[in-house]
């Protein structure tokens, strides 16, 4: 309790100058919780602000966190009890199936998962995060701090032009020595800094996911495996069209998390609908011996991931504010491999030490620059932007080359290649190594040319028939939890007409074409005689992936604390 | 203490007479340099200030009549009193809700010290009498009241002139006989907007503190060492019957305990806090208590009311779809000619006796180009549904209306309810009563021209009238 006689504070609760603390960090999620919980463990004082009601509602991953063992921090290194109190199950098996119609070519991958890998578990984020809320609050109040939910923060303190603190919708400005940005994927605060910015489709990819409901035993028996064991399987080839990236299939405790990853300027050319894309992944024939008829999704969410190769930045800071996790595109995706949450462990750890290192400096980039030293010679960097990619990635995604090989491959000569008896040997290899996995280029031949033709040439046929029916997205909405900040809405189209924003219609994961109930809508507006085709937008069945900031003409920024969709999974 | 001016130079003077906001005060210093040194720079000085204060005091620029007023040393305290909120004539709920919390906390007073101290209430408004017979109800055991039509709304200048009048207990014999000390030991206001402006410029007149926007409050001793409060440095005292009033942190995740301790040479009475609403549940009021109940009486002076009230508004509440008899909602079906769409649909309220137009929130965001005369019927105000109104009429109809949840849930209560739509398997049907497949700007006009000739009723409708199903 704290006292406070009347003549010292002033009891009407104002105060001449703003609240200060030593170090803000912005956003609940794996990176701040390691941003925050290892400062408090320098002693530092932190105050941790989230928007959602809880940590994690707000946010979703496809569900595996890694320990690396190259890693200078993993998540239980900071959090000791978390496999036991907040992961779901091991991944204890590892397959990629190439999908060609109804041939589908299985592959164990279990080896290239286990590389460089202490453990990897399965999680729901709500869980996860709400979980590590609780110790993060219980270490930054021993130091003076502690998580406050509900606030978002807005925007940059500045004075003459220097970064000195955040400002937020729900409180007065804030103070702080250090600012830790972890608040995502579309970081406002990145934006807000010029750190990064929203325009190229191609530096991202859209995750769609579904909670399936699914008693343990039920998966243990479906899935062949016991009690503390759990299984990955991803999803390549023709699934999905044109359209590039691949699906995956983990198990919790008692849910399954089932989703797709996509290049979203992939997404936006073949103007696929995400929800569609699932549904292809959830009724294809191979699925049905998991399901066996029944099936129950408890939710259905989306994010935007950023792609690190592209656009992890190599110097994550502006005067006093670092950018952690996602906020600063730590993300990784190299082939079937997506780490994400291990990464921004890392690099909240990492810039918690930074500041404890360079603390009394006068300097205000000192931990900034301190920082993007230690992502470098840890290897973190390395990982985020390897090299070989950038050397490979110029010659494999140019069009010509990509053309060029896809004409062989279709060709009988390519085929034929592909299907010989020493490929047979090799490609099972290519894709358990690290290194060749991390040259695969992003085109569609890496995505659906190669994996369909290894397809037709290996696989076997499945004769399953799939009679599952996925909810409509009317449902799917209707299933959400929304706290809907009623005549505030949080985006703002900039630009209605089609040409500008017509991708999002598409693309956006709670909007199809001729669907009334969804965020964008075409509509076809009949003014003085001429037709014109229109886009019309309503945030409130809106799951904040970030698509549209990307792919729309919008004025884009999160929800107020509290408001907008709560996810329940996560 | 009285100034001596021949404690000072002239310069010195001037400055500490600036200070000094009492007439009384500067006239006795001049007397006494005019008896004394007689310096005529410190006789200019003192008569100066004299002027200034005496221009102060005619002048009725509200800034410039400021008073410094005193705070007591050593004063009496007593009694817990609660400014009591009206509108409209009626209590607002906090008012009781504060009653009720200062009932608990005086009884437990009572028995913790051994004095029984009384609940005040305090209202000041226009026709507030009965509603001070209602503050014993809930908890009072006096209630003062300040009547006079030109209170009926809230106004700084007087309603904080009557309530510190009030607290210092100024008045003639019979309206303050009741009590005898010099002023409150405790304050409690609302934290609404009145609340707070009244709650810091009564505490500020009387010379006091305010914890504002509290939570929650009680009432025990507390041992402070702060020599600001004990006098001396490395002393312990205790002050006991501290209220103790709790306020949610800037931060949210601490409380704060505020308290309003005096000085050895300065009161700080009586300790005050504004109150959130709902921070506290409404008590049972008990219509047989008894208490007693004071006029206030104190002349009102005109400069106060130089605030004229000239307009007031309610806040537009928009178009009120409830308690229709017929309740017609358009859809996004409208959508191949939206302002069409909306002229059948205004027909068909026109054919009932009582109906009105609703809309889905998906008309709401539409980019549809309404003609102008039916423009004002595609806003906000008429949308239905979880974020919009929600109706239950006799009867409901729904055109083109695909029947999301979120929309459902705004129309489930109503009895019948019929849907007109092109696609069968819109979940509209689900729920519908009657279900009419069909194109609405078919069977808008039929329904329209069946209401006109009599043919349809919303008992024919319930009836089955003459659709599908
Ligand atoms: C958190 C949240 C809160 C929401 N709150 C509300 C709310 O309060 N109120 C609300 O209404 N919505 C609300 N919504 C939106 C809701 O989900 C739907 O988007 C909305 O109700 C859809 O409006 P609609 O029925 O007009 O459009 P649509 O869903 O597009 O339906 C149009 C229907 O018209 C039919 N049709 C087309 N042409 C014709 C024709 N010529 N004749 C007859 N029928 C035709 C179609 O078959 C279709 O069924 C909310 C959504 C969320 C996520
Ligand atoms: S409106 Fe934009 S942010 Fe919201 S779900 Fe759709 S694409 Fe994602």
């Amino acid at each position: 309790m704290e006292v406070k006689p009347m003549s010292e504070t002033r009891a009407d609760g104002g105060s001449d100058d703003y609240e200060h603390y030593e170090a803000v960090v912005v956003g609940c999620g794996p990176g701040g919780a390691a941003a925050a919980a290892r400062l408090a463990e320098h002693g530092i004082e932190t105050l941790v602000l989230e928007r959602g009601v809880e940590a994690g509602s707000k946010n979703v991953s496809g569900g595996l966190i890694y320990a690396e063992d190259s890693a200078p921090y993993t998540i239980d290194d900071l959090f000791p009890d978390f496999r036991e109190e907040a992961a779901e199950r091991p991944v204890t098996d590892y397959h990629i199936h190439n999908i060609d119609g109804r041939q589908v070519t299985t592959y164990d991958l279990t080896d290239l998962h286990e590389h460089d890998t202490d453990w990897c578990d399965a999680v729901l984020r709500r869980t996860m995060d709400s979980w590590l809320e609780q110790r993060v609050h219980e270490k930054t109040s021993e130091t003076g701090g502690g998580v406050l939910t509900g606030v978002r923060v807005n925007g940059l303190l500045r004075e003459n032009g220097e970064i000195v603190g955040v400002t937020c919708d729900e409180l007065d400005p804030i103070r702080a020595d250090y600012i830790v940005a972890a608040d995502g994927v579309n970081s406002e605060l990145a934006r807000a800094a010029d750190l990064m910015d929203w325009d190229e489709p191609d530096e991202w990819f859209q995750g769609v996911k579904a909670v399936v409901d699914m008693d343990a035993d039920v998966i243990n028996d479906r899935f062949s495996i016991e009690e503390g064991e759990g299984v990955a399987h991803l999803f390549s080839g023709d699934l999905f069209e044109d359209v590039r990236g691949g699906g995956f299939l983990y198990t919790n405790e008692d849910t399954l998390s089932i989703g797709t990853v996509f290049h979203l300027d992939s997404l936006v050319a073949e103007e696929a609908e995400p929800h569609e894309l699932l549904d292809a992944l959830l009724t294809h024939p191979l699925l049905a011996q998991w399901f066996d008829g029944e099936y129950n999704e408890l939710e259905y969410s989306a994010k935007l991931v950023p792609d690190s190769k592209k656009v992890a930045h190599r110097e994550p800071y502006a005067d006093n504010l670092v950018l952690v996790g996602d906020a600063g595109g730590q993300m990784q995706a190299q082939g079937p491999i997506i780490k994400g949450m291990n990464h921004a462990v890392t690099a909240g750890a990492l810039a918690a030490d930074a500041y404890a290192l360079t603390r009394g400096n006068a300097d205000p980039e000192a931990a900034g620059r301190r920082y993007t030293t230690m992502l470098e010679q840890s290897g973190t960097m390395g990982k985020l932007r390897p090299r070989r990619y950038e050397l490979t990635s110029t010659v494999g995604e140019h069009d010509l080359v990509t053309r060029a090989v896809e004409g062989v491959l279709n060709s009988p000569v390519g085929s034929v290649a592909i299907g010989n008896p020493i490929a047979k040997r090799l490609l099972p290899k290519a894709y358990n190594s690290p290194f060749l996995v991390g040259m695969l280029p992003d085109t569609s031949m890496a995505y659906t040319t190669l994996p369909s033709l290894i397809g037709e040439k290996h696989g076997r046929t499945v004769h399953w028939e799939n009679e599952i029916e996925p909810p409509t997205l009317e449902e799917r909405i209707g299933d959400l939890t929304y706290n809907t900040d009623v005549g505030n809405p949080h985006i703002r189209l900039q630009d209605e007409s089609f040409e500008a924003s017509g991708a999002a219609v598409y693309a956006c994961p709670v909007s199809a074409e001729d669907f009334g109930g969804g965020c964008y809508r075409a509509e076809t507006v009949t003014t003085n005689g001429s037709e014109e085709k229109l886009v019309s937008l309503d945030t409130q069945p809106c799951v904040e992936c970030g698509t549209c900031a990307i792919v729309a003409d919008t004025e884009w920024t999160h929800p107020r604390g509290e408001k907008g969709v709560e996810f329940k999974q996560g | 203490m009285t100034l001596d001016p021949d404690d000072y130079t002239v310069d010195e003077l001037r400055e500490e007479l600036d200070g000094i906001d009492d007439v009384e005060e500067v006239r006795e210093a001049l007397e006494t340099e005019r008896s004394g040194a007689e310096r005529k720079t410190a006789l200019e000085a003192l008569e100066e200030r004299l002027d200034a204060l005496d221009a102060d005091s005619s002048d009725d620029e509200p800034t410039r009549d400021k008073k410094h007023v005193r705070a007591l040393v050593g004063g009496d305290y007593a009694d817990m009193w609660v400014f009591c909120e009206t509108q409209h004539g009626e209590l607002l709920d906090v008012s009781k809700e504060m009653l009720g919390k200062a009932r608990e906390l005086m009884d437990g007073y009572a028995e913790d010290f051994g004095d029984e101290e009384d609940v005040v209430a305090f209202l000041i408004g226009d026709g507030c009498a009965d509603l001070a017979e209602e503050c014993i109800a809930y908890g009072a055991d006096v209630a003062v009241y300040h009547d006079d039509d030109r209170l009926e709304r809230f106004l700084h200048k007087p309603y904080t002139e009557i309530s510190a009048h009030m607290a210092r207990g100024q008045g003639t014999t019979e309206s303050t006989d009741w009590r005898s000390y010099d002023e409150p030991r405790y304050t409690l206001f609302p934290a609404t907007n009145n609340g707070r402006d009244l709650s810091a410029l009564v505490q500020a007149e009387l010379d006091s503190g305010l914890a504002s926007d509290c939570s929650d409050l009680f009432i025990q001793p507390e041992e402070v060492s702060n020599p600001v409060k004990t006098g001396e440095p490395g002393v312990k005292k205790t002050f006991e019957r501290t209220l103790h009033m709790k306020r949610p942190d800037f931060s949210g995740f601490e409380y704060s305990t505020i308290l309003c301790l005096d000085n050895p040479d300065r009161d700080f009475h009586p300790q005050g806090a504004s109150v959130i609403p709902g921070a506290f549940d409404v008590p049972e009021p008990d219509h047989d208590r008894e208490g007693l109940v004071v006029e206030h009486d104190m002349e009102l002076e005109d400069e106060w009311f130089s605030v004229d009230i000239e307009s007031h508004d309610t806040l537009e509440a928009g178009v009120d779809l409830t308690g229709h008899e017929v309740v017609v909602c358009l859809g996004r079906g409208i959508g191949d000619d939206p302002t069409l769409g909306m002229e059948l649909g205004l027909e068909l309220v026109d054919a009932f006796d009582d109906a009105a137009l609703g809309i889905t929130r998906g008309i709401v965001t539409s980019s549809y180009q309404f003609d102008g005369h039916v423009e004002q019927y595609s806003k906000e105000e008429r949308q239905i549904g979880e974020t919009g109104q929600e109706v239950e009429p006799p009867l409901y109809i729904a055109a083109g209306v695909s029947g999301a949840v979120q929309h459902k849930v705004g129309v489930d209560e109503s009895e019948t309810i019929v849907s007109i739509n092109t696609d069968s398997d819109a979940t509209i049907r689900d729920f519908s009563d009657y279900f009419i497949e069909g194109d609405l700007f078919d069977v808008l006009p039929m329904l329209t021209d069946a209401v006109k000739s009599g043919e349809l009723t919303v008992e024919a409708v319930a009836d089955g009238g003459e659709t599908d199903e």
